[in-house]
């Protein structure tokens, strides 16, 4: 590991596991609430459902891969930029769009929403970006 | 920046794989290196001129654009 990749101070590779053991645990609990199994109050199970599935993206994201080399860190810090400005242009444009087309086109979701979308279009631009690397 | 990682591979007779565990990168990072899409930084144009023992100016040359 060089200088550069101690900066940005990269979780070790096994917490990868750890990630989808939080949230297969969230799904899990979504499950067992949808079966009836669990008798907690639905604002409870929503709130910790949507905080594993947080928490499990993030280590996804600050996890290092197998091959981590300088590369692979420029294309880590290209995909957070694409998804920061993503995130940024998404809060700008969804008033404009619900206000020409009605709330049901894109409804103010809020921050766990928006964040999870962040995410998953950080792994998109990851992979597009390894692909045509 | 144009490089001759290529030829010097072929003069090694290296594969990019085996380049690449050489110097601790992935074999897509020389592949990257080799068309000219990434370049390389200091420490890597470095241990890359190591491996084929020649100076880095040997490997790396700067063009007209740069």
């Amino acid at each position: 590991m060089n200088k550069i990749q101690q900066d940005l101070r990269l979780l070790p590779g096994h917490f990868k596991k750890v990630a989808f053991g939080i949230m297969l645990l969230s799904a899990l609990l979504v499950v067992l609430y949808i079966l009836k199994v669990l008798t907690i109050d639905k604002e409870i199970v929503e709130t910790i459902a949507k905080s594993g599935f947080l928490i499990s993206l993030l280590l996804l994201v600050i996890t290092r891969n197998k091959i981590e080399d300088e590369l692979t860190l420029r294309i880590r810090l290209k995909a957070f930029t694409a998804s920061f400005i993503y995130g940024v242009v998404i809060v700008i444009v969804e008033p404009f769009i619900n206000l020409l087309f009605g709330d049901s086109f894109l409804s103010d979701k809020g921050v766990t929403e928006l964040l999870i979308n962040m995410f998953f279009f950080y792994f998109i631009m990851m992979f597009l970006m390894k692909k045509n690397r | 920046m144009k490089n001759r990682v290529k030829i010097q591979r072929a003069i090694k007779d290296l594969t990019q794989e085996s380049l690449a565990n050489e110097i601790g990168v992935s074999r897509q990072t020389i592949n990257s290196i080799e068309k000219n899409r990434y370049i390389p930084s200091t420490i890597l144009a470095l241990k890359i001129s190591k491996v084929f023992d020649k100076n880095v100016n040997e490997i790396f040359e700067l063009e007209e654009e740069d």
